[in-house]
């Protein structure tokens, strides 16, 4: 060993054996995880799209149920087909003179109702009401309240003047009390 | 239970580590970073940049633990990334330099720092001043007591290269030295 290399080794011992008798050792420095932002933003993100299908899916559930118990059909068309086509022909049953088609429809709704009772009574009382209430709004709207619904509206504007309207009603008992009777809500 | 205060009885023992054990690698830093510690303190400007490249090297092993091979030895695959790492602190260096020159121009340049100035020696400053690879062989040689072959092995080049790097390097630091 020349004098250059063991004046090299006795002064790197010189100052690193104090180091090598160090007592403590730092903590190792944790390494910065690269996916651990993406892992963290991408679970709240899957959560909350989770979340956000969960909740159309129960919208989506709760819409389809409500309608299966108000028309006694998963398709929502059904019901509202049923509804037009007696609503045609109350209205081709009235005679000449007569306005309101409240009874016919509301003896259809009836039936309906009755038909999905136990249904409808177990997914809450408001859709058995609703039932009833859509009566009270057929003879409402048969008396002029949707005039494009209705292709007796023009008369109903004139029944709204008391004198034109008095010789009618008695004509039509159901409309009178339907139209006597005071919103419910 | 080893002690861990002696270099030699550490390098002579036997250690196993399992390649992806988080537990071993821990154990490996245990036994090891002192070592490791007192290579960059000699192939880096001062010890607190040794310290930072020390952790350096041990996040650089951690994210490539699972792949390391138990037939090689777990410190000398350490001494191998720890030179990378002060090479690469090297060219860090010379581009914080030039722009800390260019950012001083006019201004007297700042003070040596104490704490280094107490590890300071000829031979030391000298050796810092040498290609990292000679001066890392010199280390490894003659402080950790390495053979030749084993710094081969650590380092991946052949025996011959060690050779002509610790030849070089002597001639080198005598030539700095006036010797």
């Amino acid at each position: 060993m020349s004098d250059i290399e063991r004046e090299l080794e006795s002064e790197l011992h010189r100052i690193l054996d104090p180091v090598s008798a160090m007592s403590t050792i730092p903590l190792r420095r944790q390494p910065m995880r690269r996916g651990a932002l993406r892992t963290v933003l991408g679970g709240a993100g899957a959560a909350l799209s989770l979340k956000l299908l969960s909740g159309v899916a129960v919208a989506a559930a709760a819409v389809t149920v409500a309608g299966a118990a108000t028309t006694g059909s998963i398709n929502p068309v059904t019901w509202g087909q049923q509804v037009s086509e007696h609503v045609a022909e109350c209205k081709a049953k009235l005679a000449d003179g007569q306005h309101g088609i409240g009874d016919c429809v509301s003896s259809f709704a009836n039936q309906h109702g009755q038909a999905v009772a136990s249904e409808a009574r177990h997914h809450g009382q408001g859709n058995g009401n609703g039932n009833e209430n859509s009566n009270g709004s057929g003879s409402s709207n048969a008396h002029g309240n949707n005039s494009n619904a209705n292709p007796h509206a023009k008369d109903k504007k004139s029944q709204k003047d008391p004198g034109a309207s008095t010789d009618q009603e008695p004509t039509d008992p159901p409309i009178e009390s339907s139209v006597n009777i005071p919103p419910q809500r | 239970m080893q002690s861990i205060d002696d270099p030699l009885e550490v390098k002579t023992q036997v250690e196993e580590y399992t390649p992806g054990s988080e537990a071993d690698f821990e154990r490996l830093y245990r036994n090891t970073y002192r070592r490791i510690l007192g290579t960059l303190i000699t192939l880096v400007r001062d010890r607190a940049v040794a310290e930072d490249c020390t952790q350096e090297t041990y996040e650089r092993a951690f994210r490539r633990w699972k792949d390391w091979r138990p037939e090689s030895s777990a410190e000398a695959w350490l001494h191998r990334i720890a030179i990378n790492v002060a090479i690469s602190d090297h060219r860090h260096q010379r581009l914080r330099q030039a722009g800390e020159l260019v950012r001083r121009l006019g201004r007297p340049a700042p003070g040596p720092d104490p704490a280094a100035l107490a590890e300071r020696s000829d031979l030391v400053q000298a050796l810092k001043k040498l290609p990292t690879k000679q001066a890392a062989a010199l280390v490894l040689r003659h402080f950790h007591g390495y053979s030749n072959r084993e710094i081969a092995a650590a380092l991946a080049i052949p025996e011959q290269t060690v050779a002509s790097r610790l030849a070089a390097a002597r001639k080198q630091l005598q030539a700095v030295l006036g010797r």
